[in-house]
C-alpha cells in the first residue's frame, strides 16, 4: 500500500504532506504526553516488529502478496490512535529515506492513509465491537481487517485524484486484494496482542485485557 | 512477566527472525496497490496470476525522483541474500533506534527526568 513518487502529482503530495503533519503533530504530543520509561520498550519493539513485518509479503491469491500494516495493532494495544500515527510515521520514514519503499512526496498519503486512518479505523472499530460483543479477539481480527481494507480504499481514491487510476477499476482492485491482505492483517494482529498481553499485560491497553485482570489493574 | 531487558532482546530477535525469513520466504508477487497499478496499465487480470515479465510503467514527468541507498531491501545482486539480511536487520534496528530516540527527545525536551529503559 506504499505508495511510489511517481504515482502521485508533487502539489498533491505536499497537500497530504500538511494535513498528515498535523497528525503527526499531535502524535508527537500524545508520545510526549503518555509515553514513560514503562511504555517505552514495547513502543520500540512495535516499530521493530511492525517495519519486519512490513517487509515480509505473503502471497494472498491472484498473482498478488501483502503484508501487515500495523496501525490497528499499535493503536489497540497502546490505547491510542496517535500511537499508530506515531509508530507508522517513523516506519514510513525509514522505509522511504532508506529503502525506497514508499515515496518521499507521497510520504504523506501514506502516513495518512496507514498511520491516521488505519490508527483510527482500528481504535474506534475495535472500542466500538469490543463494547457492543465483549470479544477481545474477534472485535480485533474485524478492526485491523477495517484498518486494512478502508486505508486501500483511501489510497485508491488519491490516485484517482492523482489520474494514476480509474475510480471504479482502482477501488474494486484495491478493494478485493485488500480485503483478502486483511485476514493475513486480522490474524496477525489478533496472534500479536494475545503475545503482548500474556508477556507484558501490565503494558497492554486495558481495552484488550480480560476483564477480571483490567478490574485488578 | 518479562522484565524491559526481556522484552527489548526477545521483541529484537523475534523481529530480526521475521526479517530474515522475509528474505527467503517473502512473496516475490506484486503487492495490492501494485497489483492494482498493472491491471490499469494491462499487465495483468484482477484474479489471475501476475506474468513473470510484468513491469508497473512509472510516469515520472513532474514527479519527484529519489534514489534510496538499499532499494528494495537490498544491497544490490552482488550481495545476493545476504545484502537482503543485512539491509533489513540494518532497517529494523533503525526503526527501534529511532523510536527510542525520538521519544528520549520529546522527553527530555519536556522534562528533567529522561525515561530510563533498562530500570525495571
Amino acid at each position: 500500500m506504499h505508495i511510489p513518487d511517481a504515482f502521485i502529482p508533487i502539489w498533491q503530495g505536499a497537500i497530504y504532506w500538511i494535513v498528515a503533519l498535523v497528525f503527526v503533530y499531535l502524535s508527537l504530543r500524545w508520545a510526549k504526553n503518555e509515553l514513560n520509561e514503562e511504555k517505552l520498550p514495547l513502543v520500540a519493539v512495535l516499530a521493530a516488529g511492525i517495519f519486519a513485518l512490513q517487509s515480509f509479503n505473503l502471497p494472498v491469491s491472484m498473482g498478488t502478496s501483502g503484508h501487515l500494516v500495523g496501525g490497528a495493532l499499535v493503536a489497540i494495544i497502546l490505547g491510542s490512535p496517535f500511537a499508530a500515527v506515531f509508530i507508522l510515521t517513523l516506519v514510513l520514514i525509514v522505509q522511504g529515506v532508506m529503502f525506497g519503499d514508499g515515496g518521499i512526496t507521497t510520504m504523506g498519503a501514506n502516513i495518512l492513509n496507514m498511520g491516521v486512518v488505519g490508527g483510527f479505523v482500528g481504535f474506534y472499530s475495535f472500542k466500538g465491537l469490543k463494547a457492543a460483543t465483549g470479544n477481545m479477539p474477534v472485535s480485533a481480527f474485524i478492526a485491523a481487517w477495517l484498518a486494512c481494507f478502508i486505508p486501500a480504499l483511501c489510497a485508491s481514491v488519491e490516485l484517482w485524484l492523482a489520474g494514476t487510476f480509474p475510480l471504479q477499476a482502482g477501488m474494486v482492485a484495491m478493494g478485493l486484494y485488500h480485503a483478502i491482505i486483511g485476514v493475513v492483517e486480522g490474524v496477525i494482529t489478533v496472534a500479536a496482542i494475545y503475545l503482548i498481553v500474556n508477556i507484558r499485560p501490565d503494558l497492554a491497553d486495558q481495552g484488550v485485557l480480560p476483564t477480571k485482570v483490567g478490574a485488578i489493574a | 512477566m518479562i522484565d524491559n531487558k526481556s522484552l527489548i532482546i526477545g521483541g529484537l530477535v523475534i523481529a530480526i527472525l521475521i526479517g530474515v525469513m522475509a528474505v527467503f520466504l517473502a512473496s516475490s508477487d506484486p503487492d495490492g496497490l501494485e497489483s492494482t497499478a498493472l491491471i490499469i496499465q494491462g499487465g495483468k487480470t484482477l484474479t489471475g496470476p501476475t506474468p513473470p515479465t510484468a513491469e508497473i510503467q512509472e510516469n515520472l514527468e513532474g514527479k519527484f525522483a529519489y534514489s534510496a541507498p538499499m532499494p528494495d531491501y537490498s544491497l544490490g545482486e552482488a550481495m545476493g541474500s545476504t545484502g537482503g539480511i543485512l539491509a533489513i536487520v540494518g532497517g529494523t534496528i533503525l526503526a527501534f533506534l529511532v523510536a527510542i530516540g525520538l521519544v528520549y527527545a520529546l522527553k527530555i525536551a519536556g522534562n528533567k527526568n529522561p525515561p530510563r529503559v533498562l530500570d525495571r
